[in-house]
């Protein structure tokens, strides 16, 4: 093989390696714009706060690219919700240690305190507060009726119900077997119609 | 009438879908920093040290251990510096302390004296 044709190689070899990586980050962004806001919503649900949804979303889009990118594009999903699950999963128990040591230094609250200005601020596109009220409630009884859910349950319900994946899936993204995420979906399902059942039109 | 579970399911998917739509801009405009901060990840080697971060927190544990299970003398020492502040946080220490002034003038009085006593 002469010089030329090494050369050659070489270089046709680079293009390709660069041409391979650049399609496989162009598919990650796809991906994750397609996730991210299901994600992040899932997210909030489980904290019950948005702030802390979106560090866990970020994280857990930074820790899929750095240590996954490189498997198979239809294993993302799965492997992005395991990662986004464990980050919630910790979330709470720092959640619960700090509690434990921050009612020992909290001061008792005023009523004032539970002004919100930022709430009680007119709505920006013009709706009502009972408009509001009548188009959030269903959401918010569904948001609460979920979060009350066993940990479990609720992991179950919200990637089989909310982002669509199936037993398979579910049951990587939650690192069980296919048997655990059947039983904990049925039981977080039963439990949800016996709360909103009723109550939902 | 109890719905059923497919019901249930189905209604809350459409309440869930519905709450993503509604999602403002400025969260779409965080989750679109956030995903562009995770590409720019995307073929960028990882720190070496960050290869040393498990070897390291086990070594950190056996040291915080090794120094934890010493003997009496090493305790003696470590709660040397409590013992220390302790002293210095004492009751008696603010009491001197507030007393300063007086304490300084006594030095004073006492340098100046040595010449009346002598």
């Amino acid at each position: 093989m002469t010089t030329d044709t090494l050369d050659f190689a070489v270089s046709c070899t680079l293009k390709t390696t660069g041409a391979r990586a650049l399609q496989k980050e162009r598919q990650l962004g796809e991906f994750l714009a397609e996730v991210e806001r299901r994600a992040l919503r899932i997210a909030e649900i489980a904290v019950r706060d948005r702030d802390e949804a979106l560090d866990l979303v970020q994280d857990a889009m930074i820790k899929l690219v750095r240590n996954y990118s490189e498997r198979g594009t239809e294993e993302w999903r799965p492997l992005f919700y395991r990662i986004l699950q464990n980050g919630v999963r910790d979330w709470h128990r720092r959640q619960a240690v700090r509690n434990r040591v921050m009612v020992w230094f909290q001061k008792p609250k005023s009523d004032d305190s539970d002004y919100d200005v930022i709430a009680a601020a007119p709505d920006p596109d013009g709706r009502t507060p009972d408009e509001e009220l009548q188009n959030s409630e269903a959401m918010q009884d569904m948001e609460l009726a979920v979060h009350a859910l066993p940990t479990r349950q609720r992991e179950a319900f919200m990637l089989r119900t909310f982002e669509g994946l199936d037993v398979a899936g579910t049951a990587l993204a939650m690192g069980c077997s296919q048997g655990s995420v059947k039983t904990h979906y049925s039981r977080a399902v039963h439990t949800l119609r016996e709360k909103l059942g009723e109550h939902w039109q | 009438m109890k719905k059923t579970d497919e019901q249930i399911s189905k209604q809350a998917k459409q309440a869930f879908d519905k709450s993503v739509d509604e999602l403002d801009a400025a969260t779409l405009s965080r989750l679109n920093r956030g995903r562009h901060a995770a590409l720019a990840e995307a073929g960028r080697p990882q720190q070496a040290w960050l290869r040393w971060m498990p070897a390291t927190g086990v070594a950190a544990a056996a040291l915080l251990a090794i120094f934890m299970l010493q003997g009496p003398a090493d305790i003696e020492a470590i709660t040397a510096p409590a013992s220390d502040l302790e002293i210095l946080l004492g009751e008696e220490s603010i009491e001197m302390l507030e007393d300063l002034e007086f304490y300084s003038w006594l030095d004073d009085e006492d340098l100046d004296g040595e010449g009346d006593l002598g």
